[in-house]
C-alpha cells in the first residue's frame, strides 16, 4: 500500500502558522508570568506539534531545530530551568529562525544554515550541558541487511498476565509470526493456569512455544514482541539453516574500485588517485568533438534548473468552525423545504392561493438572505489574528528606540473578511511602527511633559454600521502642524499661500515622499510607507483618517468594508441605466439651486456646496448615456468623496439602497474606467458599481475619451 | 463491517493524515481533538475497535485518556496505540502502565502506521 | 425563451465519430454562413436585453447575467461592419468559451452543426467576404455550402475585449 500524504502539506503549513503564533504570544506573556505552567505547556505543545508534523513530511531541518527548542521548553516547564529575559530572547530569536525554516520548507529555498546552527548551539548550550540532540536513526536491521539465510527460530513466550487488559490478543502475535514465515510446531503451556475458582477471566495464564522457519532477521522476530517484551518471559533461539542460495555473492553491486582495494590488488590511495583522473561526461564529449562547450554549459544549466526546487503556488484555504458549517447545512435544508413547497404550490396553483404564495416567497427570501449572511460569515475571522504580531513588534521596537511602550489590544474578537485581514497586516504594522517611532516621546521628554514614563499604544477594532473601524492610538506628542506645513512647502506639495484646514494638513503625511522625521531611523522615517498605508487601505475600499491633539497623542482610524465581496450601495438611475454608488463614498445628495452652479471656461462646471466649489460631473456625459434630465436643478447631485477629494455627480434619480454582491468585470472582459465592478440587480440584469476614484481621474483628464 | 478507529490528536494536520491513511485502508474513523473530546465521543455512542491517540494534548492528555478508556467496560480490552515523538522509554512505560497496547513513533509513514495497526487489530 | 444546451461532452462524442475533420456550429449573418468550432460553444440562448457598458465601441452590446457570471456580448454584425437589423425571434446569443473566458456572440440565427473535413477547408481569400478576413481561420466547404470559419482566439484577444492580453502579446 502506498498512501500519498503530500497533499496535507498545505494543512501543515497553515497549522504551523497557528502554532507559531501561539508560541510567540506565549513567550511574550511568559515575561510577565514566568511561573505559569499552563502557559509553558501551551508553548511546549505548539513546538511539539510542529516537530511531530514536520517530521511526517520529511522537513528534517524544521523538526531538528524545533526539537532543540522543545528541549529547552521542556526543561522550563519541568522547572529544571528558570525563565529569564535571556532565555525568552533566545527562544524568540529561535522562533524567528523556525519561521524562516518553515518558509524555506514551503518554498524550497535554502535557509541560512550558519544562523540555524548558531542558534541551535545556543539552545543546546543553555540547557547546561544536558543537551539531548539525539535523533532516531534508522533501525540497524535494515542497515546491515544480511543475505537471506534461512533460520529456524524456537520461540518460547510466556506473556504477562495483564495482556488482555492492555488490549493485546495472543492470537495476534501468533498470526503475525505466521506472516513472517512458516510455523512448524506450536505447543501450549498451561502450567500457570490456576484452579478454576481462582481463575480471573481477564488475565492471561497461557504461554506458547513454537518453531518458525523464516529468512527474517532475529531483530524482526523480536520486533513482534515490542509491546510486551518488558514483562514477558521470552526466549528466541536461532538455529541457522544452511541453504545454497545464501552463498550468492552480493559483491557484484560494489564499485569495482572497492573490490580491488578489498582484494589487495590496489591500495586506497592508488584508487583515489585513479578516481581523481576520471573525467566528467561533458569534458569527454567536448574532447571527442561530439558536443560544443556551449552546448554542455547549456545542458548543465538546464540540469541545475531542474534540480532547483520549483516554487509551489499557495492555495489559499480557510479553517471554518464546524458550528458555522452545521448551521449552514440546516439553512440549506430549510431552503430545500421551501423550494419543494413552492414547486408543489406551483403545480396546482389557483389565484385563491395567492396569499400562500406570497408567504412562501417571503420565506424563500428569508432563507436566501440568511444563507447569504452565513456564507459570507464563513470568510469572517477574528481580527485578533492580525493583532497577534504586535506584542512582539512593540517589544522589539521599544528595545530599539529606547522607549518604554505598553501595548493595549482590544476588540480582537471583531470579525472581518479573511482577505481584508490578510491585507491590513502591513498597513497596521506601519502605523504601529510610526506611533512607536514618531508618536511617542523618549522617556525623559515624557517625564518633562508631566506624562508617565511609559507610553501607550492602543489598537482597537469595532464594528460601525456596515464597516469595521480599526484605530491605532498613541498618547505621544501629537502631529506638529508647523513642521508638516513647512515640509509640505519644501517638498512642493503645497504653496505657502495655501489655506489648509487641519484635516488637509494631516493628510499631507500620506503624500508620497513625505516624512518629517528629523532622524532617519531603522524603524521608520524613510519617507516611504504612509502613502503606501493609505493606498493599501483605499485599495480595500477603506479610508484613513487622523485625529491629533498636540501633546496628547494621535489616533489613526482605518475604516474598512466588512468584506470585499459585498458592499452597501445606493442605486441610481440615468435614463434607462441603473448604477450603484458605494454608500461609503456618498457624503450627501442635493438638488442644486440655479445660483449654486457656475461654469468656468476650460474647467467645466462647478457647484457651490456651502461655500466650497466642487466639480460637477454629469454621469451621462462621462458614460455617454441618454439622460432623462439635463438640467442640474431638476436632477440629483450626489456629493462623493474619496481620499479627501470631492466631486458632485449628476444622476436622474435615486432608486434606493441595497447590499450588492460585487462581480468582477475583468473575469470575462476588461477594466472599465469609472466602474469598480458589476453586480446583479433584483430583476436579474447587470448593474455597474461606480468607482469614485476612477470618476475623479476622468474628471481630471477632461471628458472621457469617446470610443 | 468496517472497523472503527478513534483518532485523537490536537494537531488537525496529524489527525487528518492519520484519518486519511486509515480511511484509505478501509477503516471508519472518528476524530477527536483531545482526550476530553474523545471520552465525549465514546460516551456519545462511538464504539471504536482501536484507539490511536497523541500524548501531549490540551484539556485531557493521552495518558489520562488511556486510563479513562480502560475504565469503560466496553473498551476494557480495546487496543490503544499512542502516537509519540518521544523515543524515550519513560513515555512508553507511562503509557503502558496506563493500559496502552503499544505505540507508533513519529515521524512515521502510512505503511509503518498500518503495520503497527495490523499488529494489534485482528483483521 | 428556449435554451438549447450543448455540453462539451456530447460534442466530444460526436467528434469521435468523424475522425478526419471537425464539427462547426454554423449561423447566419445576413446571407452568409459562419462557423465556430463546436468545442468552443458552451450554449445557445435566445436574445435577452443586455446592460450597456459605458465608453465601449458599438459592437460590444453590453453584459449579460449568465447564471451569476457577467458575460460580455458582442454583436458580430457591427463587429464585421455589416448593417444592423432589428432583432427577431431567431436572433440568438452563441455563448463561447475561449481561453477560459466566456463571451456571447449575437447572430441572426443558428443553422446546423456541420462536419467539415480538413481537406475541405481552404485559407480565407483576401476579398469576397464582407468580413475582415483577419478574424477568419479559413473557408470551409460542406456540400454546396460555404462556411466562413471564425478564429475565436483572434476575436477574443481583440483589443476591445481584453487590453491586458493585447499588451502581453
Amino acid at each position: 500500500m502506498s498512501t500519498d500524504l503530500s497533499h496535507f502539506k498545505d494543512a501543515f503549513f497553515e497549522e504551523s502558522q497557528e502554532h507559531l503564533t501561539t508560541i510567540e504570544e506565549g513567550l511574550l506573556q511568559l515575561e510577565q508570568r514566568p511561573g505559569d505552567i499552563d502557559l509553558l505547556n501551551r508553548i511546549f505543545r505548539g513546538a511539539h506539534s510542529i516537530k511531530g508534523n514536520s517530521g511526517m513530511f520529511g522537513f528534517s531541518a524544521v523538526s531538528q531545530f524545533t526539537h532543540k527548542m522543545e528541549s529547552v521548553l521542556d526543561q522550563l516547564r519541568s522547572s529544571q530551568m528558570v525563565v529569564t529575559v535571556d532565555i525568552t530572547d533566545l527562544l524568540l530569536q529561535s522562533l524567528d529562525c523556525l519561521k524562516t525554516l518553515i518558509d524555506c520548507a514551503r518554498t524550497g529555498a535554502s535557509p541560512d544554515e550558519a544562523q540555524v546552527e548558531a542558534l541551535g548551539a545556543r539552545l543546546d548550550a543553555c540547557q547546561g550541558g544536558t543537551a539531548t540532540g539525539q535523533q532516531r536513526t534508522g533501525s540497524t536491521a535494515s542497515l546491515h541487511a544480511q543475505a537471506p539465510d534461512m533460520h529456524r527460530y524456537t520461540i518460547t513466550w510466556m506473556p504477562p498476565e495483564y495482556l488482555f487488559q492492555r488490549g493485546l490478543d495472543p492470537v495476534q502475535f501468533i498470526k503475525e509470526l505466521g506472516g513472517l514465515g512458516t510455523v512448524t510446531r506450536l505447543t501450549l503451556d498451561a502450567g500457570r493456569l490456576p484452579a478454576l475458582a481462582e481463575l480471573n477471566p481477564e488475565l492471561c495464564y497461557l504461554g506458547w512455544t513454537l518453531n518458525l522457519d523464516t529468512a527474517k532477521d532475529l531483530t524482526v522476530i523480536e520486533a513482534v514482541f515490542d509491546f510486551v517484551r518488558e514483562d514477558s518471559t521470552l526466549t528466541i533461539v536461532d538455529n541457522p539453516v544452511e541453504t545454497h542460495t545464501s552463498a550468492v555473492a552480493s559483491e557484484g553491486t560494489k564499485p569495482l574500485g572497492e573490490i580491488l582495494v578489498e582484494t589487495g590488488v590496489v591500495s586506497q590511495s592508488q584508487l583515489n588517485q585513479a578516481l581523481s583522473q576520471q573525467k566528467k561526461v561533458g569534458e569527454i564529449l567536448v574532447e571527442q568533438k561530439v558536443a560544443t562547450p556551449e552546448q554542455i554549459t547549456e545542458a548543465l544549466k538546464k540540469q541545475s534548473e531542474i534540480a532547483a526546487p520549483t516554487k509551489k503556488a499557495e492555495t489559499p484555504s480557510i479553517r471554518v468552525d464546524t458550528v458555522k458549517i452545521d448551521r449552514l447545512i440546516n439553512l440549506v435544508g430549510e431552503l430545500v423545504i421551501t423550494q419543494s413547497m413552492l414547486s408543489d404550490l406551483g403545480s396546482r396553483f389557483e389565484m385563491s392561493q395567492l396569499p400562500v404564495l406570497l408567504e412562501r416567497v417571503a420565506q424563500l427570501e428569508r432563507n436566501t438572505r440568511e444563507i447569504q449572511e452565513r456564507v459570507m460569515g464563513i470568510r469572517m475571522v477574528p481580527i485578533g489574528n492580525a493583532f497577534s504580531r504586535f506584542p512582539r513588534l512593540v517589544r522589539d521596537l521599544s528595545g530599539k528606540a529606547g522607549k518604554k511602550i505598553q501595548l493595549i489590544l482590544s476588540g480582537e474578537e471583531t470579525e472581518l473578511d479573511k482577505t481584508v485581514i490578510e491585507s491590513i497586516g502591513d498597513p497596521l504594522t506601519h502605523l504601529v511602527r510610526n506611533s512607536a517611532d514618531h508618536g511617542l516621546e523618549p522617556p525623559d521628554e515624557r517625564l518633562a511633559a508631566g506624562k508617565p514614563e511609559q507610553g501607550i499604544i492602543r489598537l482597537n477594532a469595532f464594528h460601525e454600521g456596515g464597516s469595521i473601524c480599526i484605530t491605532v492610538e498613541d498618547d505621544g506628542r501629537g502631529l506638529n502642524r508647523e513642521k508638516i506645513l513647512a515640509k509640505g512647502v519644501k517638498q512642493g506639495l503645497i504653496a505657502e499661500s495655501d489655506k489648509l484646514s487641519d484635516e488637509q494638513i494631516w493628510m499631507l503625511i500620506f503624500k508620497p515622499g513625505f516624512s518629517t522625521a528629523e532622524k532617519v531611523t531603522d524603524v521608520s522615517g524613510r519617507g516611504v510607507g504612509m502613502d503606501v498605508v493609505k493606498r493599501n487601505i483605499e485599495g480595500l475600499g477603506g479610508t484613513v483618517s487622523i485625529k491629533t491633539v498636540t501633546g496628547k497623542g494621535t489616533t489613526f482610524t482605518l475604516k474598512l468594508p466588512l468584506t470585499l465581496a459585498i458592499i452597501e450601495g445606493m442605486t441610481v438611475r440615468v435614463g434607462q441605466d441603473t448604477y450603484i454608488v458605494p454608500l461609503l463614498s456618498i457624503l450627501e445628495s442635493i438638488q442644486p439651486k440655479r445660483e449654486m452652479l457656475k461654469t468656468i471656461v476650460g474647467k467645466g462646471e462647478l457647484v457651490n456646496v456651502r461655500g466650497t466649489y466642487l466639480p460637477l460631473m454629469r454621469l451621462y456625459d462621462v458614460f455617454q448615456l441618454e439622460p432623462e434630465l439635463s438640467d442640474p436643478t431638476k436632477a440629483i447631485l450626489l456629493i462623493l468623496e474619496t481620499e479627501g477629494e470631492r466631486v458632485a455627480v449628476m444622476v436622474d434619480e435615486i432608486l434606493g439602497q441595497q447590499q450588492v454582491v460585487i462581480k468582477s468585470m475583468e473575469q470575462n472582459f476588461r477594466k472599465i474606467e469609472g466602474v469598480a465592478g458589476a453586480t446583479i440587480l433584483g430583476d436579474g440584469t447587470v448593474g455597474f458599481i461606480l468607482d469614485v476614484r476612477g470618476l475623479l481621474n476622468i474628471a481630471r483628464q477632461g471628458t472621457a475619451k469617446a470610443a | 463491517m468496517a472497523k472503527t478507529v478513534l483518532v485523537v490528536d490536537d494537531s488537525p494536520t496529524m489527525r487528518q493524515m492519520v484519518a486519511f491513511t486509515l480511511t484509505s485502508a478501509g477503516y471508519q474513523v472518528v476524530e477527536a481533538g483531545n482526550g476530553k473530546e474523545a471520552v465525549g465521543k465514546v460516551n456519545g455512542g462511538a464504539k471504536p475497535d482501536l484507539v490511536v491517540t497523541d500524548l501531549n494534548m490540551p484539556e485531557m492528555d493521552g495518558i489520562t485518556l488511556i486510563k479513562e478508556i480502560r475504565k469503560m467496560p466496553a473498551l476494557k480490552f480495546t487496543p490503544i496505540l499512542m502516537l509519540t515523538t518521544e523515543a524515550s522509554d519513560d513515555k512508553k512505560k507511562a503509557g503502558q502502565a496506563a493500559g496502552a497496547t503499544g505505540w507508533i513513533v513519529k515521524p512515521f509513514n502510512p505503511e509503518q502506521m498500518m503495520a503497527v495497526i495490523k499488529k494489534v487489530l485482528p483483521g | 425563451m428556449a435554451t438549447q444546451e450543448l455540453t462539451s461532452k456530447d460534442s466530444n462524442q460526436q467528434i469521435g465519430s468523424t475522425t478526419d475533420g471537425s464539427q462547426f456550429l454554423t449561423f447566419q449573418l445576413g446571407d452568409e454562413l459562419y462557423g465556430v468550432d463546436i468545442l468552443r460553444v458552451q450554449e445557445i440562448k435566445g436574445y435577452t436585453a443586455v446592460t450597456r457598458i459605458p465608453n465601449t465601441p458599438a459592437h460590444i452590446k453590453g453584459v449579460l447575467n449568465l447564471r451569476g457570471t457577467i458575460v460580455p456580448i458582442v454583436e458580430l454584425r457591427t463587429k464585421f461592419g455589416m448593417p444592423t437589423i432589428e432583432y427577431t425571434m431567431f436572433t440568438v446569443i452563441v455563448v463561447v468559451v475561449v481561453k477560459e473566458k466566456i463571451m456571447g456572440l449575437v447572430v441572426d440565427a443558428v443553422s446546423d452543426v456541420l462536419d467539415i473535413d480538413k481537406k475541405d477547408i481552404q485559407p480565407a481569400p483576401q476579398f469576397g467576404a464582407q468580413v475582415d478576413v483577419s478574424f477568419l481561420n479559413g473557408i470551409g466547404k460542406a456540400g454546396d455550402k460555404l462556411v466562413a470559419l471564425l478564429d475565436m482566439d483572434k476575436l477574443l484577444t481583440d483589443g476591445d475585449m481584453h487590453e491586458a492580453e493585447k499588451a502581453a502579446a
